[in-house]
């Protein structure tokens, strides 16, 4: 039993066969459609989040990847309390989210990154103001914690501009500075970098990072770019039509659905595909351009030969593009399924 | 909680200070109680009408700015805006109950404009020999506990208001249908004592009264002892039926938004 126990502790979030339904309202379009709706209302059931199970350890930096409606940003709002799952259980810190104990709310935080916390009108400061109150941070922790997210944003000036007369990046900032200020433990980020530019794209990133290395605090983030998640985690969870697909080492996923480099090469003089073939595999070769890909284990020895044999003008080596590999996930995902769809059905036959 | 107040009531009152162009919103709507005023001190010319001398109807309108002031609520828009933009969600992971933001902000922009209305009242008052107010100090105790007392009915019952909003999309129809109800049944457009008296008799049951009236009444001192402690009876009593009621629709309001997807 005190065996057990050491091993829950071990893990400050822990989601158990969790399940999140809900009834969405269906109606026919057009006049008939709305009348009949008034009526006799349809409903259609959602499976939003759909038997997930996982569970994180304290520090980790874990990405949640998937496409549009996969069910990434629900999993996030039963975390932070804001969704009650319609079975299974998920406990944060050893709280259960929804019942949204001040206790709990003090310990963790939410970006959302089309939704935003800061006044409108008002400078970006004022809302740091109200949130230490809010927050019950002591004036000198307080003082601390701005002075150390001003350094690693680089806020300055812009704390003291009305927040809608920041530009989007300044804002985003801003927010990130008033979602932390309470250092919290957990960070539950959602499309954090989402319509910025690269620039600040990677110094979220950064920023992120560093908070993590510093305060060893639990980060759990949702993003549409794989940069994001290719920089920042170990550990990605794929989940697609809110069901969990894969959970594990993204190096090793990587390693495992593309196991291979590009190397991009712009020639000195033009040559033929075949020419090419023998040092890899040739995806394309039109005139001074032409695209391999070579096995990882033997990239550099590969590469080694190519240049020693073919005159170039320039060489670029790239990691397989991580859209890709994801399509490859799910291609496989969905060929796994159909094969035991037709396993199905053969059985049932 | 009070640290937490007094920075919620800080930046409210800043954000009321960058709303100055709705200051003459305000003064239109006052621009009708002048204006009902005005009327009946035409009608009260010849004589008394109702009980209420011109001098009467002066005190009346005069208190009523202000008690006017102190009941306006309007957190049911920003509440319903939030609800259905999901903008709600963000405030829902912060330890602090979403009311807290808006009571701050009401009493913000209530100290704002009493700062300016009372001396104008006051002049008004003092310039008008006829206008005269009942002031002892059971009154005066009795006006602040009522006035306590309409801000908290006014408020909780327009919040319940906002509240719906997790359910349709048309909790502001409702809004507005308080709004029509209260201007005329409060006491807003003329005092309860011009309606028949068995409709004064309903009234007495109903909160709207004791959102403004009745404390006009109490200043004027035309509701004393039994009659006063009953307002206020049922005042309070209607206070705790909206501050259950707010309990128990943000409750299950709350549930059906983690129910439905935020």
């Amino acid at each position: 039993m005190p065996f057990a126990f050491f091993i829950s502790m071990a893990y400050q979030i822990e989601v158990t066969h969790l399940s999140k339904h809900y009834q969405v309202h269906e109606k026919e379009p057009g006049l008939m459609g709305s009348l009949r709706s008034f009526v006799a209302r349809k409903y259609r059931a959602v499976k939003a989040v759909d038997d997930v199970s996982f569970n994180i350890g304290q520090g980790e930096m874990v990405g949640f990847l998937g496409p549009n409606g996969a069910g990434k940003t629900t999993t996030l709002k039963v975390l932070a309390g804001l969704l009650y799952p319609t079975s299974g259980k998920a406990t944060v810190l050893g709280f259960t989210p929804n019942k949204r104990e001040n206790a709990y709310l003090k310990q963790f935080t939410l970006v959302m990154g089309q939704k935003q916390q800061l006044m409108w009108d008002l400078p970006a400061q004022e809302t740091f103001l109200v949130n230490q109150a809010i927050y019950e941070i002591p004036r000198a922790q307080y003082d601390a914690t701005i002075k150390e997210l001003d350094d690693l944003l680089e806020l300055g000036p812009i704390m003291k501009k009305q927040v809608r007369k920041l530009s989007l990046g300044e804002r985003m900032k801003c927010e990130l500075a008033a979602a932390l200020l309470h250092r919290p433990r957990v960070l539950f980020l959602d499309e954090p970098t989402i319509g910025l530019d690269v620039t600040m794209q990677a110094r979220i990133r950064e920023f992120i990072a560093e908070y993590n290395r510093r305060y060893g605090a639990t980060v759990m983030l949702t993003s549409h770019y794989m940069a994001d998640v290719t920089a920042l985690c170990d550990r990605i969870i794929v989940i697609d039509k809110g069901r969990l697909f894969y959970d594990g080492n993204f190096r090793a996923l990587i390693e495992r659905v593309a196991p291979y480099k590009i190397i991009k090469l712009q020639l000195a003089q033009p040559t033929t595909a075949e020419a090419l073939a023998q040092f890899g595999q040739v995806e394309s070769c039109n005139g001074l351009t032409a695209v391999l890909h070579v096995p990882r284990a033997t990239a550099t020895e590969s590469a080694a030969r190519l240049l020693s044999q073919v005159k170039v003008e320039d060489v670029t080596f790239e990691e397989p593009p991580v859209e890709d590999i994801i399509r490859e996930v799910f291609a496989g995902i969905g060929k796994d399924e159909a094969r035991g769809a037709r396993r199905e059905a053969r059985g049932a036959r | 909680m009070g640290r937490k107040y007094l920075a919620l009531f800080r930046s409210a009152w800043m954000l009321s200070l960058e709303y100055r162009a709705e200051g003459v919103v305000w003064m239109m709507t006052n621009l009708m109680s002048i204006i009902m005023l005005v009327v009946w001190l035409s009608i009260s010319h010849g004589g008394p009408v109702g009980g209420f001398s011109s001098g009467d109807f002066v005190a009346y309108y005069m208190v009523g700015l202000i008690v006017r002031q102190v009941t306006g609520v309007w957190a049911s828009w920003g509440l319903s805006d939030d609800i259905r933009e999901g903008a709600l969600s963000p405030q829902l992971v912060r330890p602090i109950h979403p009311i807290h933001r808006h009571v701050a902000a009401n009493w913000a922009e209530h100290v704002m404009r009493l700062t300016m209305l009372l001396p104008i009242v006051a002049v008004v008052l003092i310039i008008t020999p006829d206008a005269r107010l009942y002031l002892t100090p059971i009154s005066i105790a009795a006006f602040m506990l009522s006035l306590l007392g309409a801000w908290l009915v006014s408020f909780l019952s327009d919040y319940a208001i906002g509240i719906l909003s997790f359910w349709t999309s048309q909790a502001t129809a409702f809004t507005q249908a308080m709004q029509g109800l209260k201007v005329v049944f409060s006491g807003i457009l003329a005092p309860l004592q011009m309606f028949p008296a068995a409709m004064q008799g309903a009234l007495n049951w109903l909160p709207f009264r004791y959102m403004l009236a009745f404390c006009n009444e109490i200043l004027l001192g035309q509701t004393r002892d039994e009659r006063l402690l009953f307002g206020l009876a049922v005042q309070w009593a209607w206070v705790l039926f909206f501050f259950i009621l707010v309990r128990i629709l943000w409750k299950l309001g709350a549930r059906s938004y983690g129910a439905v997807g935020a």
